[in-house]
């Protein structure tokens, strides 16, 4: 019997529909209204939340031509995330599924970035590692079951997705900033300024990014408003450049570390080309293989959020009519 | 008809259920310690008696839910629950101004009535109504002292009433507004007078979603206005 999901953690209004593995209908809706905030604003996601959640999953149960009454379970992020944007998701998947005595299932969002690669087509299974990176969260996942991960590593500070959103802001591109930024660092020299590889030399699995947009607000500085208009190109290629390297080089550290035999991506990060580019390289150097799923399946998403599903364990009506969200922890 | 109204506009978590207009089920939950609303973890188990104390889901013929003016986060969970279970069941939705439910018990001939609610920052959400409930004032946010210029005409033939003319009974005091009561039950929002007003709404206005009224942008934005794009934190 199908199930359907709901994803309301961050700026993305999501619901799906599976049936198991499979997908029936995926719907997303991003909040644009967040670009002239040049980053995501709380309050306003919770409201545009609020007026797109039931909307996406009327389009959601009709794309995958299923009923409410079809339906055998309503799995729903709990967290983490926005608290206010996540309780618009919690409070309207348990409204539907308590009438109907319905199942809920909580899940872990980041639980879900790993499960993303349990879905058909191509669905891989554990052990493999998983690198998230994300506007929200970047970490490497460890994963050698279904139902769970190890944190091998996660940032310090801020994630990838956001270093790459703020210096977007300081080169004067859009938000969201990824698909900006690798644009315009397409026409530049990585090798003309020089940033910091943070945390190359700890051996650890860790990651930060507070340092690189530093190190960015020091360039733009020496440069001057004239100058960084003739380098933009080339802040923005040896920005992500080192955003890239920091990833890549902890992802390389982790497989030394243990004989992890595939490679995973996942999160809005998971996109960036040159990113996939040098992950690719890796692996092949070393053997092993590399799962991408498509964009649609690496940004925040519902169907990630159904397979993560799957392997989580269903509260009971009436078990879940107290249940709250989780903004940080909680979850694993 | 069987009715079930709750409101998570304020602090409280209020739920009732009504049917033919008898009240048979009605709960406050007030906030846990230190003062934090329980509206996520209470809400949806209080409506769950409500529907059962009404003969159950399938025989339940409208959910009325208050759409605020209060807490942006209380009335998101309210609306997002309210939103839920129409999605689930098909039941027609009413959406109640938390105000007008507040004003309820205190309508009578000869005054009209001001409800408010505690808007924090030091401010007030307020609305007017004639006797029979008639707006008079559409909701609106101000400072205590100026209510006076918002009630003018009305002034004498007033009563004022809810969590905020308990808060701003001075203010009102200067303005020369009379106040219910302060033992009164009236200050408090009642799940029975959101039922009521539920049952009443024309069946035309059923909608899903509901719309909620915040009376306030969100702070970005008036950063924004303010400052323009590029000054931004
Ligand atoms: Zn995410």
């Amino acid at each position: 019997m199908p199930s359907l999901a709901i994803e309301t953690s961050c700026d993305d209004t999501c619901a799906a529909v599976l049936e198991g593995p499979v997908i029936l209908s995926n719907v997303i809706s991003s909040q644009a209204v967040h670009g002239k905030y040049g980053g995501v604003v709380p309050e306003v996601a919770s409201r545009h939340h609020l007026e797109l959640t039931g909307p996406v999953i009327r389009v959601a149960l009709e794309q995958a031509e299923v009923e409410v009454g079809d339906l055998d379970s309503i799995a729903v992020t709990a967290g983490p995330g926005l608290i206010g944007a996540l309780l618009i998701g919690l409070s309207t998947a348990k409204a539907m599924a308590a009438p109907r005595h319905l199942p809920l299932i909580p899940t872990d969002h980041l639980q879900g970035h790993v499960a993303a690669n349990f879905l058909e087509p191509d669905p891989i299974e554990p052990p493999f590692v998983c690198l998230i990176a994300s506007g929200g969260h970047t970490l490497l996942a460890g994963v050698r079951e279904y139902g769970g991960f190890e944190i091998l590593g996660e940032t310090l500070d801020d994630a990838a997705g956001e270093a790459v959103d703020k210096a977007a802001r300081m080169l004067g591109l859009g938000y969201p900033g990824g698909p900006a930024l690798e644009k315009l660092a397409a026409d530049g020299d990585p090798g003309t300024f020089d940033f910091p590889i943070a945390m190359s030399r700890d051996p650890g699995l860790v990651f930060s990014f507070s340092g690189l947009k530093t190190a960015l607000v020091y360039r733009c500085r020496d440069l001057g408003e004239g100058a960084i208009e003739e380098h933009r190109a080339d802040l923005a290629a040896g920005f992500q450049a080192a955003v890239v390297e920091q990833l890549v080089s902890k992802l390389r550290r982790a497989l030394d570390r243990d004989a992890w035999p595939a490679v995973a991506l996942g999160g809005g990060v998971a996109a960036n080309g040159p990113l996939r580019r040098a992950v690719a390289d890796l692996c092949e150097e070393r053997d092993i293989a590399l799962k991408l799923v498509p964009t649609e399946l690496c940004t925040d998403n519902a169907a990630m959020i159904g397979s993560a599903a799957r392997y989580t364990p269903a509260l009971a009506y009436p078990e879940y009519l107290a249940f709250d969200a989780f903004a940080t922890g909680g979850g694993r | 008809m069987r009715i079930i109204g709750f409101d998570t506009a304020t602090d409280d978590t209020v739920v009732g259920a009504s049917v033919d207009g008898e009240t048979v089920f009605k709960l406050v939950i007030p906030p846990g310690p230190e003062g934090r609303p329980v509206h996520s973890e209470s809400l949806l188990e209080a409506v769950t008696g409500a529907a059962e104390a009404a003969g159950g889901w399938a025989r339940i013929d409208r959910i009325a839910a208050g759409t605020g003016p209060g807490t942006f986060t209380g009335i998101r969970i309210g609306l997002a629950t309210a939103n839920g279970i129409a999605l689930s069941t098909g039941i027609g939705l009413a959406g109640v101004s938390t105000l007008s439910a507040l004003a309820l018990p205190m309508l009578g001939p000869g005054h009209a009535t001001l409800a408010l609610l505690d808007a924090r920052r030091g401010e007030v959400f307020a609305a007017l109504y004639g006797p029979a409930g008639e707006s008079l004032r559409e909701p609106f946010v101000c400072g205590p002292e100026d209510l006076a210029s918002h009630i003018g005409e009305f002034g004498p033939e007033l009563l004022a009433g809810g969590p905020g003319a308990v808060r701003f009974s001075e203010d009102l005091d200067r303005a020369g507004v009379s106040i219910a009561d302060p033992e009164a039950d009236v200050h408090h929002l009642s799940a029975g007078s959101i039922c009521e007003l539920g049952a009443t709404a024309d069946p035309e206005s059923l909608s899903n979603p509901l719309e909620p009224t915040y009376l306030r942008v969100p702070d970005a934005q008036l950063w924004l206005e303010r400052h323009g794009r590029k000054a931004g934190p």
